[in-house]
């Protein structure tokens, strides 16, 4: 009898391993984003000072979601960037991107418009303008993108 | 009065129902996808306004379009394609900026559309929307 239920368990935890690495593997598809931000200010979300971690750096807007959710303010695609940052970007609205960072359990690939794609406590959030040399600039983001992001 | 002693149920079934059901959703799990199963809306679902129905984007248009640099004027753009098929709804990105939107389908790909956007009289950049 315990040796049955040793051989039931153990297949109940595969069986949840398996489902976990399907979902491992879809969000693994989707390649980090680079980007070449055009302020090269030394001080990035990511970047260390004596051993404390920068949340975000001049040109991010910080802000606290009071529901906690990120949301897709357009039909776009989410990737990986560094650390705890993604990069959310929409076909529909050329030439800018969104970084966002201080994010956590993002959804990765494609998004629909107000999909939640991440939990945030504090959200690190810029708007970046493509520039004729491929660098992004850090731009001021409008209300209304914002808006879209948090509701 | 006779009662019965109440039915114990086999521990062992009611893993096997448990082992069956949460196989059947690990087989969901891995086979479907449900970004797929909800497709993103095509090109022409964003359009706000036809413009002109019979516009499209010819490879030799294209390729003049792709070397007008970002912040170049709109006119330069202008110069290269006639009426767009569409336009999207304006946006603002930037604060106190609204992004025109005007959208074209490829002649030689119409599956594919090139979106072109405008900020005030600069064109800042375009991008592909493939249509499902």
């Amino acid at each position: 009898m315990q040796a049955t239920r040793l051989y039931f368990s153990s297949r109940g935890v595969l069986a949840v391993l398996l489902l976990i690495c399907a979902g491992c593997a879809r969000a693994g598809d989707v390649a980090p984003r680079a980007l070449q931000i055009q302020q090269n200010w030394q001080l990035q979300p990511g970047s260390e000072i004596a051993g404390h971690r920068i949340l975000g750096g001049l040109g991010d807007v910080s802000i606290a979601p009071s529901g906690g959710k990120v949301y897709a303010p357009f039909d776009g695609k989410v990737e990986p960037h560094r650390d705890d940052c993604v990069v959310f970007s929409s076909p529909e609205v050329p030439a800018y991107l969104l970084r966002l960072c201080g994010v956590r359990r993002p959804k990765l690939g494609q998004v629909r418009q107000g999909e939640a794609i991440a939990s945030a406590k504090s959200l690190q959030f810029a708007a970046l303008r493509r520039q004729p040399d491929g660098k992004w600039a850090m731009v001021e983001p409008s209300t209304d993108v914002l808006e879209r992001t948090l509701n | 009065m006779n009662q019965r002693p109440p039915r114990k149920r086999k521990p062992r079934r009611k893993v096997k129902y448990l082992l069956a059901g949460g196989s059947m959703l690990a087989i969901v799990g891995v086979l479907v996808d449900l970004r797929n199963v909800f497709q993103p809306p095509t090109a022409q679902d964003v359009c706000q306004e036809i413009v002109q129905s019979q516009s499209v984007l010819s490879r030799d248009e294209l390729s003049r379009l792709l070397n007008v640099p970002e912040r170049d004027s709109k006119t330069a753009v202008r110069e290269i394609v006639s009426e767009p098929y569409c336009t999207l709804p304006d946006v603002e990105i930037r604060e106190g900026v609204t992004a025109e939107r005007e959208a074209y389908p490829l002649a030689f790909d119409p599956q594919t559309w090139f979106v072109v956007l405008y900020e005030g009289e600069e064109y800042a950049g375009y991008s592909f929307v493939f249509q499902q």
